[in-house]
């Protein structure tokens, strides 16, 4: 009995339900993931018949064999059974569409050639019924000398006979050579000879299929035809196009934060039971502020990457996604990028990771490696509650020209404009110099209206969200662990105490100077006598004593050693702490900023003006002046900073994943972090001259 | 003859040769765009750019400037 099991190899051009096929003959794939060296995705399953186990080796979709990109060269090589861990195959089943089997037929030439067992799958009889196009597959057969099933996968019709054709594949003998010469012969030798090739390659097509293919087109259009007409329309199909983007990103703000939530608590929640059990010291703050905080920020992640996957899947199913490619191609041109970028740029909005994932569907290696780089210059949902509390806190609620626009709605939309603004002069300065390449082609099928599977959506959903937990997990839970070993030590408990009463005793040196100035009764006093209060409170201690030790650690030293750089951008050394602490994730900032200002645990859950932070940033002011920190220029300046920062570790591992190189992660940091910088500094002092004038 | 991308909305042509042997070109030959296929402009996107055709069965887009290598003889 034979060890290794039977392999079958699954490959033919996209959009030909060769997913659906896959899904139809195996179920679930037992193996996804990467080739190894590039970023093409592998999928094996394994199914059996007649006894047989068989692995069912999914390729990526091709249109021809020459080696131009990393899917054709991953399929030559796993033809030819030069990938390690996967045998040479034992049959090739070729997926070929019915209704343009011209063009799918190229593809087959090359692989017909090669001289393996080989079955050709003939998909979308259902679709080419309604085309009024007519096959007859034992007539092919016999001209190609293999044999030829249709199939209609979404029904499961001829599957059991293209199972059973598989199997029996190695059994006969290929019968007639491809003969491509006698064709080659009648071009006209003025091309050059891949030229002459393609033209011979087609011109065999022809012959092959007259007389196998008739058509007769119905003359009433089908419903799946309307909507493709519909769709197609300059004008309806435009307007469906922005609706339907709308829809999606709406959607993901308003669905994914509830799970967002949902999942934050659940992380709380065993933060907390682990907080009751285990006792007060080093490991109870490793495991919750480390290891939980750690998990809960990739963990947080999960319902935004699924649904956006989700969404990315159904638009795919139904081969909306090149339409919208399409649509934007011209725009995206312009800054030089291409219109395959959309997509992975628009899903950015909610979370660059999805983003940055789905750029695989853009072939062209130079445009993906770019739309990976601008990628994070979206501000995606993680930027939402800074800019909400800064905005809520500090921009003055005043409306604004026309009566229902209002300041902070306005400044809001400006970070999220900021974002795009510097990410198209990065893509276009980028692709003027840095990447200045040979043009790719941007030859690309629209594939017709049809009606995604549900199964094929919910796998792929599944898949990518399980790429991410693997991929972003563990590095992530790794840097979370280090940033709290640096924000905890050192430890020095007398310095702590040491802190804490100075602390004290400058508050009611201030507040005694109020006093004697007959200002007793002014809001900063009261702030003052809130906080002294607070103090004596024992989680005003435990919070004080955290602010303290945060202030000491290596992360708070590391602040203060910074604190120059920060100043030009009006930031004390305590918001450059947050800002160094928040590289994990930058929702931290917010509660790095509590802690530092001995807030405790912010609770986000209360309106701006009310919660503690708010009040406590509002009463901050420069060690040892009555002078306040945050201005509105000051607030500005650090919302432009994270609008532009690439504070998000989880995003540099999968940029550093999807690239296959750390040195692009390094390059996206550095770059952004520049920028980020230059942004605040300008806005800063832009808009301090500006109030001053 | 005329390039590709001066067909009108709606109608058809023959193919008569596709200029160039680099990448671009190689790909509009291996998408079926040969000397002597039957084309059909549907449309292009609202900017004027890209550009979708019918041929062989199925529906391609085109950028304006990969157009301009593909001669056509309109009917």
């Amino acid at each position: 009995m034979s060890t290794r099991p039977f392999t079958t190899v699954l490959l033919g051009n996209p959009n030909t339900g060769k997913s659906t096929l896959f899904s139809a003959l195996v179920g679930m794939p037992t193996r996804v993931g990467n080739y190894p060296g590039v970023t093409v995705e592998e999928k094996i399953g394994r199914y059996t018949h007649r006894e047989i186990p068989i692995d069912l080796i999914d390729l990526p979709g091709t249109y021809s064999l020459s080696p131009k990109s990393p899917d054709e060269t991953v399929t030559v090589n796993v033809l030819f059974g030069r990938v390690p861990r996967i045998p040479s195959p034992d049959c090739v089943v070729i997926v070929a569409d019915a209704t343009n089997l011209e063009r799918n037929l190229y593809l087959a030439s090359y692989v017909l050639e090669l001289g393996l067992p080989t079955v050709i799958a003939l998909t979308l009889c259902d679709a080419a019924e309604k085309k009024g196009i007519s096959i007859d597959a034992d007539e092919l057969s016999r001209r190609l000398g293999c044999a030829v099933v249709p199939v209609v996968a979404t029904t499961r019709q001829g599957i059991a006979t293209l199972r059973d054709m598989i199997t029996d594949a190695p059994r006969f003998p290929r019968r007639n050579k491809i003969n491509i010469e006698q064709h080659l012969a009648a071009v006209d030798s003025i091309h050059e000879p891949a030229v002459r090739e393609a033209i011979a390659r087609y011109a065999w097509i022809e012959n092959i299929l007259d007389g196998v293919v008739s058509e007769h087109p119905s003359t009433t259009r089908s419903f799946d035809e309307q909507i493709d007409a519909a769709l197609t329309h300059r004008l309806w199909g435009t307007l469906f196009f922005i609706l339907t983007m709308l829809f999606v990103f709406t959607s993901i703000f308003w669905v994914a934060t509830p799970l967002m939530e949902l999942m934050a608590f659940g992380v709380d929640t065993i933060g907390v039971w682990l907080g009751s059990i285990l006792p007060h010291g080093a490991v109870r703050s490793l495991v919750i502020d480390g290891v939980i905080a750690g998990v809960g920020s990739v963990v947080v992640f999960l319902p935004q990457i699924a649904m956006l996957f989700f969404f990315i899947a159904m638009l795919e199913g139904c081969g909306y996604l090149s339409r919208a490619a399409f649509l934007m191609d011209r725009l995206l041109v312009g800054v030089g990028l291409s219109g395959k970028s959309f997509i992975p740029l628009l899903s950015s909005f909610a979370c660059a990771i999805p983003g940055i994932m789905a750029a695989r569907t853009i072939e062209n290696r130079r445009d993906r490696l770019l739309t990976i780089l601008v990628a994070p210059l979206m501000s995606c949902s993680a930027r939402l509650p800074v800019y909400l509390l800064l905005t809520g806190a500090f921009v003055p609620n005043v409306p604004v020209g026309v009566l229902w626009l209002r300041l902070p709605a306005i400044v809001l939309l400006s970070m999220y404009a900021v974002g795009v603004i510097v990410a198209a002069t990065v893509a276009f300065v980028l692709s003027r110099t840095v990447f200045v390449g040979i043009p790719q082609p941007f030859v690309m099928e629209l594939p017709r209206w049809r009606w995604p599977q549900a199964a094929v959506v919910l796998q792929r959903s599944y898949e990518a969200s399980v790429s991410f937990l693997q991929n972003a997990g563990t590095l992530i839970v790794a840097v979370s662990i280090v940033v709290w070993a640096l924000s905890n030590y050192p430890f020095d408990e007398q310095a702590i105490e040491a802190e804490i009463s100075h602390h004290r005793i400058a508050l009611k040196t201030q507040l005694e100077s109020l006093r004697a100035a007959g200002q007793e009764t002014s809001q900063t006093a009261m702030e003052l006598t809130e906080l002294l209060a607070a103090m004596e409170t024992p989680e005003g201690i435990r919070a004080a004593q955290k602010g303290a030790l945060q202030r000491q650690s290596f992360l708070g030293r590391t602040g203060r050693l910074i604190e120059p750089l920060v100043q030009p951008l009006g930031w004390d050394w305590r918001i450059g702490c947050a800002a160094i602490a928040s590289f994990p994730a930058r929702e931290v900032v917010l509660g790095t900023l509590g802690v530092i200002y001995n807030v405790g645990d912010v609770d986000l859950s209360k309106k701006p003006g009310e919660n503690a932070l708010v009040r406590r940033l509002r009463a901050a002011t420069w060690d040892g002046t009555n002078r306040k920190v945050f201005t509105l220029p000051v607030a500005l300046s650090i919302m432009v900073f994270f609008a532009l920062c690439a504070q998000c570790a989880s995003t540099l591992v999968i940029i550093g994943r999807e690239t296959g190189s750390w040195i692009w992660p390094v390059i996206t940091f550095t770059y952004m972090t520049t920028l980020a910088w230059l942004g605040a500094f300008a806005t800063y002092q832009i808009g301090t001259w500006f109030m001053g004038a | 003859m005329h390039e590709l991308s001066l067909l009108k909305k709606g109608s058809a042509g023959r193919v008569v040769r596709i200029h160039g042997t680099d990448s671009i070109s190689m790909r509009l030959l291996e998408m079926g765009l040969t000397p002597g296929v039957s084309v059909k402009m549907i449309g292009a996107a609202l900017l004027g750019d890209p550009l979708e055709i019918e041929l062989r069965g199925y529906h391609l887009s085109v950028r304006k400037s990969e157009a301009s290598r593909v001669e056509v003889a309109g009917s």
